[in-house]
C-alpha cells in the first residue's frame, strides 16, 4: 500500500466536489483502492461540508407544472424498460415449444405476442389518462395561483414601497415592492439593475431581529426583473425592505464592505 | 422515524419498484435540487432537462447508494449537481457566463431550518474569509477545476487545495456525523 501523506487530505478535498485535475483524481483513487483508511474518513467528513453548502442554497420557487413533467418522463422512461424486461421472463417460449408442438407454440407465440401488445397499449393508455388528470390539476392550481397574487393589487391592505437609493447607490436602481400585510405576499419590481461582474444584488427584510434574506435580484440583460416573494415578512416585525450589492451567490447576512446596501424603503 | 429513515426506506421501494416512493422522494428534495441545478445551468428550461435526466439516473442507481457514505438527500443534491456541472462542460463556458440568464423567483417561504442551515453556512465561512467561500462557489456552482481556480484567483494550486478543504472542514462541524449517516 502506497504511504498516507499529508498531501492526500489536500486531494480529498477536490475529491469530493470533483474538481481535481485527471491525474490527481487518479492518484488519489488508487490510494484510496488501497485502503487508506485515514482518506476515507476525510473524505467522509469533507463529504458532510460539501452537503452544508448545498443544503444552503438559496431557494428558488420551482414552476409547479414541472413536476408532473419530470415525473411522467421519468416513469414512463424508467418504467417501459423494467416493464419489457418483466415480459421476456413472463413468456417462456422456449418451454412451449416442447411442450405443445409446432402448431400450438406458433399459436401461443401469436397469442402471447397480442396479449403482449395490448396490454402494453392499455398500460400507455391509462398511464396518458393518469398524466392527463394530473396535467389539468397541476394547471388549475397554477390559475388559483395566478388569481391569488393578482388579489394583491386589489387588496385594500396592499402598501406600495419604493426604495430610494443610499449614498451607496446610484440614482439609475429604481425598486418597488408591493406588499399586502394581511397575505405577507409581495411582489418586487425592478430596473437598471444590472449588477456588476461576480456580484448580485439582494433583497433583505430588515425586522426587528435583523435583516433576513429574501432572495437575490436577478435582472434580465435590460437590467429588469419582477419577482414574486410568498412570504415577505411578518407586519408587526418588518420595518424595511432594502438591497445590497453582494459576491456572486448572495450572503445569509449582508456583509459589509463587500455588501453594500445600496437602496431603502421604509413599510 | 426520522426524515432520513423515510428517505432510506423510500430508496428501498424504488429499488422493489414502487413509483409512489420516487413522488416521495421527489416532493422532499426536488426543492433543494431545482435550485442548485438551476443555479448551476442558469436557464429554466436546460434545468428542467437536467432534473430529468437526475430522477432517471437516480431511479437507474438505487443500488449505487451507500448510506455509510451520507445521507440520501446528499446523495440527491450530488446527483443533481453532477449532472448539471456536466451540461455545463458539454455546452461550453457560455452557459456559465449567464448567456441565458434566469429570472428565478425566490422562495421566500423557504422554512425555517433552510434559512438558519444559510446563516450557519454564512456565519462558517465568515471565519474563514472570502476566499474560503469563493473557492468552494467556484468549484461546487461554476464547475471549475482547482488549476481554473487557481488562474482565475492568480492563486497558486496548492493555495487553492489548503482553502477548499478549510472551507469544507469548517462546513462539515455545521453537519453531526450521527445526522449524516
Amino acid at each position: 500500500m502506497s504511504p498516507h501523506k499529508d498531501e492526500h487530505l489536500d486531494l480529498c478535498a477536490g475529491y469530493v466536489l470533483g474538481n481535481l485535475a485527471e491525474d490527481e483524481r487518479r492518484a488519489l483513487e488508487g490510494h484510496l483502492e488501497e485502503g487508506c483508511a485515514v482518506c476515507e474518513v476525510e473524505i467522509n467528513r469533507l463529504g458532510r461540508g460539501a452537503w452544508a453548502f448545498a443544503a444552503a442554497t438559496p431557494r428558488l420557487l420551482e414552476p409547479s407544472s414541472i413536476r408532473a413533467r419530470v415525473l411522467d418522463t421519468v416513469r414512463r422512461e424508467y418504467g417501459q424498460k423494467e416493464g419489457r424486461a418483466g415480459s421476456r421472463a413472463a413468456f417462456p417460449r422456449r418451454q412451449v415449444v416442447r411442450a405443445l408442438g409446432w402448431l400450438a407454440a406458433a399459436a401461443a407465440v401469436v397469442f402471447a405476442v397480442l396479449a403482449y401488445a395490448e396490454w402494453q397499449q392499455a398500460t400507455r393508455l391509462s398511464r396518458d389518462l393518469a398524466g392527463s388528470r394530473e396535467n389539468a390539476s397541476n394547471l388549475s392550481r397554477e390559475v388559483q395561483s395566478a388569481r391569488e397574487w393578482a388579489a394583491l393589487a386589489t387588496s385594500p391592505q396592499t402598501r406600495v414601497i419604493d426604495l430610494k437609493p443610499t449614498p451607496n447607490g446610484s440614482a439609475q436602481l429604481h425598486a418597488r415592492v408591493t406588499y399586502d400585510p394581511s397575505t405577507r405576499r409581495g411582489i418586487l419590481s425592478v430596473a437598471g439593475f444590472e449588477a456588476p461582474p461576480d456580484k448580485d444584488y439582494q433583497l433583505w427584510a430588515l425586522t426587528k431581529s435583523g435583516p433576513a434574506s429574501l432572495g437575490l435580484v436577478r435582472a434580465d440583460p435590460a437590467g429588469r426583473a419582477l419577482i414574486q416573494l410568498s412570504n415577505a415578512g411578518d407586519p408587526f416585525t418588518l420595518a424595511a425592505f432594502a438591497v445590497s450589492l453582494e459576491n456572486a451567490g448572495g450572503a445569509p447576512t449582508p456583509t459589509a464592505p463587500a455588501g453594500l446596501l445600496v437602496m431603502i424603503g421604509k413599510v | 422515524m426520522t426524515d432520513q429513515e423515510r428517505d432510506r426506506l423510500c430508496v428501498e421501494r424504488m429499488r422493489a419498484g414502487d413509483t409512489r416512493a420516487l413522488e416521495e422522494l421527489y416532493d422532499r428534495h426536488n426543492g433543494l435540487l431545482y435550485s442548485v441545478v438551476l443555479r448551476i445551468v442558469r436557464s429554466p428550461g436546460d434545468a428542467e432537462e437536467v432534473l430529468r435526466e437526475t430522477w432517471l439516473q437516480i431511479c437507474r442507481g438505487t443500488a449505487t447508494y451507500n448510506a455509510s457514505r451520507g445521507t440520501v438527500g446528499a446523495w440527491l443534491a450530488t446527483a443533481a449537481r453532477n449532472q448539471s456541472i456536466d451540461r455545463l462542460r458539454r455546452e461550453g463556458a457560455g452557459a456559465a457566463a449567464g448567456v441565458d440568464a434566469p429570472h428565478p423567483t425566490e422562495d421566500a417561504s423557504a422554512n425555517a431550518a433552510h434559512r438558519q442551515m444559510s446563516e450557519r453556512v454564512g456565519r462558517a465561512l465568515e471565519k474563514l474569509g472570502p476566499q474560503h467561500w469563493q473557492v468552494v462557489e467556484l468549484a461546487y456552482f461554476g464547475g471549475l477545476t482547482q488549476g481554473e481556480i487557481g488562474e482565475r484567483l492568480n492563486t497558486p494550486p496548492g493555495t487553492v487545495r489548503s482553502w477548499t478543504r478549510q472551507a469544507l472542514l469548517r462546513l462539515s462541524e455545521l453537519v453531526p456525523q450521527e445526522e449524516w449517516a
